[in-house]
């Protein structure tokens, strides 16, 4: 399945796949969910990430019309939810925690049953989506024969059977090997890149996220802390930063304290790390700097900030009230 | 019925079928018993035929009634309402029917036909086993005639029917097949018949459903049946009622719950 998603249900297309706003969700005294403010472009991956309790699932079935939300508003696809939820969710297809079936049934028989739900036109997409994920050829066997790899690619079947511009992925690459791990990121990236459609993927698993994902929104105790782009979140304010190798570090230190490109500078066992206040051109400056003065630079690396660094440093404030961070 | 009903319908009855073990049994419990009775009675003849009339003709038509309608056919019409009650949240699929933004009310609306298709296709199979035993058994006994036969296939399809359908609602409100399965043959088989027999109870016996039922039958339905005397308008409400009541009992925590 191959074409393009469906054309949005008339809505108002102001570029959000998801949108949320103060959405709150309280289970008695306990708030799972507090006031997430979140916004999913269209036609990209966007990764939901958070550790275990963090609210993920929560704000996803609550996104789906699942459980009710306490406050807070939401819109899918530019429908309102819950108010216009059977339109919102027309071209949205998800799985919700681990994906289940009739085990009594066939693979194609569990998605005859999904694709009457759907409506006449889902039941010609059985056969693609099948193919689609690999399980053409063990269609026709009952589910409960299934690996946990094969029901998760049958989940991802019965959600093209909406043609979805939208995919809401609730951990999808649990109990995957390897290899279906690389899959599954392939055809994420395939169905983003090649068909225009948006997927939102709730993980726990960073280096998932970041393979897969263009923007994440990281979440911890039931709040956004923060959410942009996959390499600003991961950079954190520390944009541009090098490691820079000279052969008298102290001297080299001493010159780029003076620098008007350099913000902070200081000795690590690396070598010289250097923030500077701009890209490129900030680091040419430093370098010219160094050499005019004699000094022999035999590295120059800008330094690569991982999300699972950035992930740690927020949500490891376990004792702490969180604290709000906006990329 | 919209196609998308229909096919929502046809999907709800594909998962009742192929539910291979409720529907052995089924099967064993809606026509077993009446595979006994014509052999039991048919063994009997045979062996003493001045104790024992034939097994089939009228007397053998009402008690092939009797057994399917008010006995082994509502157990069954039991086993297929709370499959169809419950199948879809036992196997942890309703959300995924839900997450496809179809309204939960058409959802339920849905158990309701495809179980009574079942219902009625088993129970159709359990009238022909009474005829084939009233005719092919009659000896020289009278047989019934067209307009009792029709009665009694319309008793048929209606004493199973209201169950199966009271069996949808109640276990789409409990969402739990042991407790309903448990519940409803429980009321069945002892709750009901004991409250039709405490006299004290006076005209509140006449909420009963399985009084209600008794009233249409077409044959003598003997010390099982007829405890409390209600007129025929009163029946039909008292089962219009029971329908209405657990329906929308179901429909409503259908629409409710969390998924």
């Amino acid at each position: 399945m191959r074409s393009q998603p469906a054309e949005a249900p008339s809505s108002t297309d102001d570029g959000a796949a998801i949108e949320a706003s103060g959405v709150t969700k309280r289970f008695g005294e306990r708030t799972a969910v507090d006031g997430v403010d979140l916004f999913v472009p269209r036609g990209s991956a966007f990764g939901f990430l958070g550790p275990n309790g963090a609210g993920k699932t929560t704000m996803i079935r609550m996104l789906l019309g699942l459980t009710p939300a306490s406050a807070g508003t939401m819109r899918v696809l530019g429908h309102p939810v819950p108010a216009e939820r059977e339109t919102a969710l027309r071209h949205v297809g998800a799985i919700v925690e681990d994906p289940r079936f009739h085990q009594h049934l066939t693979g194609r028989e569990n998605l005859k049953v999904v694709a009457a739900v759907r409506g006449s036109d889902a039941d010609a997409r059985i056969a693609p989506a099948l193919a689609r994920v690999g399980l053409s050829e063990r269609a026709e066997e009952r589910v409960k024969s299934y690996s946990l790899g094969m029901r998760q690619r049958l989940g991802v079947a019965r959600c093209l059977l909406a043609d979805p511009q939208l995919l809401i992925l609730d951990e999808p690459t649990n109990g995957l090997d390897p290899g279906g791990i690389q899959e599954f990121r392939v055809m994420i990236r395939d169905m983003v890149e090649q068909e225009g459609r948006t997927v939102f993927i709730s993980s726990h698993l960073l280096d998932e996220v970041e393979k897969i994902c263009d923007a994440a929104a990281i979440v911890d105790r039931g709040r956004v802390i923060t959410q942009g782009p996959i390499a600003e979140l991961a950079a954190g304010g520390a944009q541009h930063e090098l490691i820079v190798g000279v052969d008298d570090p102290a001297r080299a230190l001493a010159l780029l304290d003076g620098l008007a490109e350099v913000r902070e500078a200081r000795l690590s066992d690396e070598g010289l790390r250097v923030l500077l206040s701009d890209g490129p051109q900030a680091a040419a400056a430093v370098n010219a700097c160094l050499v005019s003065a004699g000094l022999a630079v035999v590295r120059l690396e800008p330094v690569r900030h991982s999300l699972e660094q950035r992930f740690l440093e927020i949500t490891s404030r376990l004792d702490a009230p969180p604290q709000e961070v906006r990329s | 019925m919209s196609a998308l009903a229909l096919r929502m319908v046809d999907a709800d009855l594909l998962k009742l079928r192929k539910r291979r073990g409720t529907l052995a049994w089924v099967l064993v419990l809606a026509l077993a018993p009446l595979l006994i009775l014509y052999v039991v009675k048919v063994l009997q003849h045979s062996s003493t035929p001045l104790q024992h009339g034939p097994a089939g003709g009228t007397p053998g038509f009402t008690d092939g009634v009797r057994l399917l309608c008010l006995f082994f056919g509502p157990l069954a019409a039991i086993l297929i309402g709370v499959e169809a009650g419950t199948a879809d949240v036992s196997a942890g699929v309703w959300r995924d029917l839900v997450v496809t933004g179809r309204s939960r009310t058409a959802l339920f609306a849905s158990r309701v036909p495809a179980a009574l298709a079942l219902c009625w296709a088993v129970m159709l199979i359990g009238y022909g086993l009474v005829l084939i035993g009233t005719y092919a058994f009659a000896g020289g006994l009278p047989t019934p005639d067209a307009a009792l036969v029709l009665n009694g296939l319309a008793f048929t399809l209606m004493a199973t029917g209201a169950v199966c359908v009271v069996a949808v609602g109640f276990s789409s409100l409990t969402t739990s097949k042991p407790a309903s399965v448990t519940a409803l043959i429980g009321w069945q088989l002892v709750a009901s018949p004991l409250l039709a027999n405490i006299g004290s109870l006076g005209s509140a016996r006449d909420a009963l459903l399985s009084q209600a039922v008794v009233h249409f039958s077409p044959v003598h339905v003997g010390d099982r049946g007829a405890a409390v005397s209600m007129s025929q308008g009163t029946a039909l409400v008292v089962l219009l009622a029971w329908m209405a009541v657990f329906t929308a009992l179901g429909a409503w925590r259908t629409r409710t719950m969390d998924a």
